[in-house]
């Protein structure tokens, strides 16, 4: 009983950990208009709307925080081997991997941007002096709570993967997460602020993004402080509540029957099921069919 | 994940070509004696397992629904994010379940990482309908077809101006369920069987017990299993083009293609994960 | 809504590249088997090397192959590439002295299986398909066998499976310390996947210059060197380690330096804290 207890305890700090890197996470890919909203801002200098937001093309976000991840994993697994103390060696090898994050999306920018010259787009320098530091330091909170997360998953559930294999798994889980529930909200609700609500950006006016703030020019700083609302909360409570029933229904059930698990789970997804079918019909009552059809305000 | 055009793919589906089925089944048997010489029946039946778990990672992600970038801007249903990489996504949390469950036996574990890749998206399919519906005020609608052939729900009035479609109907949150299962289902098959071979192998070639090399054996099975999983999920991937709104889109027709490539990819790469323990000492 | 990629004309044609990007990456990983002839590491950081003069090579396959539009992002390309790319790498590395060699066989055969597949069975019919598939897969092989040979001094399989632990001064061999048992192998292949996509991913557009793409692709090998190095410390003797730690920072702030400078060079306009220029016309 205790040792469930105690499984219980580190599940829910696993969870919050999760919920913790998941938003940041979602935030850091904003910022840098990482993943998919990224075709936009690449499109808007093609449409003659030269803008001055992060264009940090690095690789999907699943890809990217697999190795963002796996690499702070596999560098504090390093300096444990050295014997170094595993919190220290954790925090040092999330501030190396943040490192590799930093140089990967000056030199993401500075390609794409180069390479957009044709259509007039200049690389504005102080983008990278101003926004790479913020990006960074979300990349940090992000790898630092997962390698944390994996650690605790290791040494106190005992689950068989090495550190940095982990890390692999839960980064490409995170970016996945992430990206799913997060870029919606930046992709439309941000970048096509001025698109109508509650309608899909008409293919139209696709590259007609945003690009003024309320006061002066918008930078991606500006999104960061948007996503924060929403996108990252929600993307934070899609991985922490991934990892938070993944470790669960293992950790409490498997001591009454070794199908305790898997009952559970099926059991948790008949309930999602049953969640999201609620929120569809709920929409479908309250958004109305659009009997008329809209113009597209582009 | 980036603003990519694919090959426009207009018409009925091309089948595959005679000479790319004959070399298949021929290197898929060949595959099979070499496992069989290499390491006997257990050689032979841990590549039928790759092969399977192969196929049904190439198999799952064709259900589960992707936008791409359109997604993003609330043009086309489906996730945001790449079809490859969220089947990894879920494939790998169904490995790590899988893993987790290894010692519990072998039915144990594969029910273990089906549900954890079913878990995964099941969680993710609704917080993306969360923010459709309450961050951008989007209700769910196809593109592809007129009614969800699950709730028969009718989608073209729910459609906005200029746009394929938005959100995850409910054909398309069942099909992404269905997609994380059977590849955390494959991912977990490939890990399992692997793992037997080398645990078989391992000690005797070390001279060592069980525990000691358990760790080679874990990392040796889990980094093939990974790899094997992108190799059939960007095979997969190549297949749809890209993007699919689930089990009713169009483009799920294609599937026979991809379960064929990727059961001659998983043989191909399989025989030398199975074979891999076989030279060492020999030169 | 898609962009086409596109890239510039010009540069060294690609057929030299691979010539040169086969044979140097071969020779370098060659020359860190001087370790066991002078039975120290201080060769180590020529398997990096190896792996720096592959993925140069590996842009360029990149380049050829996304500009026909492969449906999915470019990141899939790196993906299935590695994935090829460590199993020939683990299996060529128990073959001891003939690790290299027989590395390139696998991959080869690994990536001409799943361009055929592509090719033949799910029918992308894109010309360079085939090769260049093989060719990404065997610069995948390479980069995984060179940074593993880089990070303990050997690409010999029992030399990734053991390792040392010193507990209370004792030293005992331990195979959970190892480059494989610790899953290091899971980091090179991260690296190498997103390392061999990158340069291309991040340069495309209408104005990409292959001097600066190539740039950039020696860039990020550098810089999975440099940690590969720090991870280094923790298999192989300090000095040898400083060795490799301090030839990949020199070579990465050369070649981040000169990317910079030829990002300047191909940019429309360098400027610090200014606002958006407006096209001439108006938006």
């Amino acid at each position: 009983m205790e040792e469930i207890i105690f499984g219980i305890g580190i599940t829910a700090l696993a969870g919050a950990l999760a919920t913790v890197a998941g938003a940041a996470e979602d935030v850091e890919s904003d910022i840098g208009s990482q993943g998919d909203p990224n075709s936009q801002v690449q499109l808007a200098p093609q449409m003659g709307y030269i803008h001055r937001i992060f264009n940090k093309a690095i690789a999907g976000e699943p890809p990217a925080y697999g190795l963002w991840v796996a690499l702070g994993a596999g560098l504090a697994w390093a300096f444990m081997a050295m014997q170094i103390n595993p919190i220290l060696a954790i925090v040092l090898g999330s501030a190396l991997a943040v490192f590799v994050q930093g140089v990967y999306a000056t030199t993401a920018y500075l390609g794409r941007t180069a390479s957009l010259a044709k259509f007039g787009q200049p690389v504005y320098i102080d983008i990278l002096k101003s926004m790479t530091t913020v990006t960074m330091a979300h990349a940090f909170v992000a790898i630092f709570a997962t390698v944390a997360m994996c650690h605790l998953i290791i040494s106190a559930l005992g689950h068989p993967f090495p550190l940095p294999l982990l890390g692999l798994v839960w980064g490409i889980a995170l970016g996945a997460a992430g990206s799913a529930t997060g870029n919606p909200f930046y992709g439309k609700e941000r970048q096509y602020q001025e698109q109508k609500f509650g309608a899909g950006v008409p293919i139209s006016a696709s590259g007609n993004i945003v690009r003024y703030a309320e006061a002066g020019q918008r930078n991606s700083l500006d999104n960061g402080f948007f996503s924060a609302k929403l996108g990252g909360p929600a993307s934070g409570i899609c991985f922490g509540l991934i990892v938070f029933f993944e470790l669960w229904r293992t950790v409490v059930f498997e001591e009454f029957n070794i199908w305790g698990p898997i009952i559970v789970g099926v059991f948790v997804i008949l309930v999602f099921a049953i969640i999201d079918r609620y929120i569809e019909v709920w929409a479908r009552k309250n958004f109305g069919p659009y009997t008329a059809p809209e113009e597209a305000s582009s | 994940m980036s603003a990519l055009g694919g090959p426009k793919q207009a018409g009925g589906i091309q089948p595959p070509t005679t000479m790319g089925l004959v070399l298949g089944i021929v290197l898929i048997i060949i595959a099979l004696i070499l496992a069989f010489f290499l390491v006997q029946m257990a050689g032979l039946i841990a590549l039928i397992g790759i092969i399977i778990g192969g196929v049904l990672i190439g198999f799952g992600v064709h259900f589960v629904p992707v936008g791409g970038a359109p997604a993003a801007m609330g043009q086309a249903p489906g996730i945001a994010t790449g079809v490859a990489m969220l089947a990894a996504g879920a494939g790998l949390a169904g490995l790590f379940g899988g893993a987790w469950a290894a010692p519990l036996g072998f039915a144990v574990a594969l029910a273990g990482g089906a549900i954890g890749g079913g878990l995964l998206m099941a969680i993710t399919c609704t917080m993306v309908n969360v923010i459709y519906v309450f961050g951008m005020g989007i209700p769910a609608a196809s593109g592809k077809v007129d009614k969800d052939p699950i709730t028969g729900d009718s989608f073209p009035e729910y459609k906005s101006q200029g746009t394929e479609g938005h959100g995850l109907p409910f054909i398309s949150w069942v099909g992404g369920v269905i997609g994380g299962a059977l590849g955390g289902l494959g991912g977990t098959l490939i890990y399992l069987e692997l793992l037997d071979v080398y645990q078989a192998q391992l000690p005797v070639i070390l001279n060592a017990t069980v525990e000691q090399i358990a760790p080679i054996a874990i990392s040796l099975a889990g980094i093939f299993a990974v790899a094997m999983f992108l190799i059939n999920a960007v095979l997969a991937a190549y297949n749809i083009t890209g993007t699919i709104e689930g089990p009713h889109d169009p483009k799920f027709k294609r599937f026979p293609r991809a379960i064929i490539a990727a059961a001659v990819a998983s043989a191909v790469a399989g025989i030398f994960a199975i074979g891999l323990l076989e030279l060492v000492g020999v030169f | 809504m898609s962009v086409k990629i596109e890239v510039g004309a010009g540069g060294i044609p690609h057929n030299q590249i691979l010539i040169y990007g086969l044979v140097g990456s071969v020779i370098l990983i060659y020359l860190t088997y001087l370790n066991t002839y002078m039975q120290a590491p201080y060769f180590a950081f020529f398997g990096g090397l190896a792996a720096v003069v592959a993925l140069i090579w590996g842009t360029d396959t990149i380049k050829h192959l996304c500009s026909y539009g492969l449906g999915t992002g470019v990141p899939s390309a790196g993906m299935i590439a590695l994935g090829s790319g460590v199993i020939a790498a683990l299996f060529g590395a128990t073959t001891g002295i003939f690790a290299p060699i027989v590395t390139v066989i696998i991959a080869a055969i690994i990536g001409a299986v799943a361009g055929l597949m592509a090719n033949a069975v799910v029918r992308m019919d894109i010309p360079v398909m085939v090769v260049s598939l093989i060719e990404l897969a065997i610069v995948g092989a390479i980069t995984v066998l060179g940074l593993a040979a880089m990070a303990c001094g050997t690409f010999e399989f029992l030399g990734m499976i053991t390792g040392q632990i010193s507990i209370l001064g004792f030293t005992i061999t331990s195979y959970e310390t190892s480059l494989i048992g610790g899953s290091i192998i899971a980091v090179i292949f991260m690296l190498g996947a997103i390392a061999i996509q990158h340069s291309f991913n991040a340069c495309l557009g209408p104005g990409e210059q292959q001097d600066r793409t190539l740039m950039l692709a020696a860039e990020c090998g550098f810089l999975s060197m440099i940690v590969v190095a720090i991870m280094s410390f923790a298999f192989i003797d300090r000095y040898a380690a400083i060795i490799t730690l301090v030839i990949s920072i020199i070579g990465w702030l050369y070649t981040y330096a000169k990317y910079i400078e030829l990002s300047k060079r191909d940019a429309y306009a360098w400027l610090d804290a200014q606002p958006i220029l407006e096209p001439k016309g108006g938006a």
